[in-house]
């Protein structure tokens, strides 16, 4: 239990919401014509942030690779976005699930001379 | 927070297809119009959709201007149809010309209902989009609440 772990959860928790906000950013662009698919490199993104303090993330978004493109020129595939889209909220329910017991941790080791 | 300018971002594309929607009911509910204010019959419309960003307090728009950003959806124009109008032999109809046809709108029942359908199904994936998005930030909350 450290301070360390925290920032990182958060972190992690910011990357998730940026992950989500384009994932919403892509459904809601699901039939605009040109329009091309977001994302951020997960893995990369929290990495580098994790060996940085840095106060909040600040992702570098790129195109998501590997899709097909529409003959309008949008290549928004909706199931890969719903896949993103119910993974990201797992991840960020797990996360908060995991904050939330490390505070009553730090709770009990207030209460405990009680 | 960054999670609620998501919900922004989904209730765009709601109301994006909302509005959508709405021409498509339009264009099935004027599909045997023979007169319009601009003269002739009635010209099926659909909406063109753009990105667009969705903050506008000034706050937001410079945390924007600072952050690469991601887009909302707007209804950039509606589109007019160009297709020629059906002529149909109704020689006692008002509207007829002088050889007895009247000019219909160009009316494909097939293509408005398929239009309707990818309309409410993307609205659906929107709603979807902000009611995980919404789970997420009263999961948020939840973390004061232990």
């Amino acid at each position: 239990m450290d301070v360390k772990l925290g920032s990182q959860m958060e972190q992690y928790m910011n990357l998730l919401a940026a992950r989500q906000k384009l994932v919403a950013s892509n459904i809601a662009n699901a039939e605009t014509p040109g329009y091309h698919a977001k994302d951020i490199d997960f893995q990369f993104e929290f990495q580098s942030l994790a060996a940085t303090y840095g106060p909040e993330a600040k992702p570098h978004v790129i195109e998501a690779p590997g899709l097909k493109e529409r003959n309008d020129g949008n290549n928004v595939s909706m199931d890969r976005e719903m896949r993103l889209l119910s993974e990201n909220a797992l991840r960020f329910q797990f996360v908060s699930q995991l904050m939330k017991n490390q505070f009553q941790q730090y709770r009990r080791a207030i209460q405990s001379p009680r | 927070m960054s999670l609620f300018d998501t919900l922004s971002v989904s209730a765009s594309g709601m109301s994006a297809q909302r509005y959508r929607t709405e021409l498509l009911a339009q264009n099935i509910a004027n599909s045997e119009t023979t007169r319009t204010p601009e003269g002739g019959p009635y010209r099926r419309q659909d909406a063109v959709f753009e990105t667009s960003e969705v903050l506008q307090p000034f706050g937001n728009v410079f945390a924007q201007a600072l952050n690469p950003t991601t887009p909302g959806v707007k209804v950039s124009e509606v589109l007019l149809d160009a297709k020629d109008p059906i002529k149909r032999y109704l020689p006692g109809h008002p509207d007829a010309d002088k050889d007895g046809y009247v000019a219909f709108p160009n009316f494909s029942p097939v293509e408005e209902m398929v239009d309707l359908m990818a309309a409410s199904r993307t609205f659906n994936a929107n709603v979807t989009a902000a009611g995980t998005v919404k789970d997420m930030i009263s999961r948020s909350i939840d973390l004061l609440r232990s």
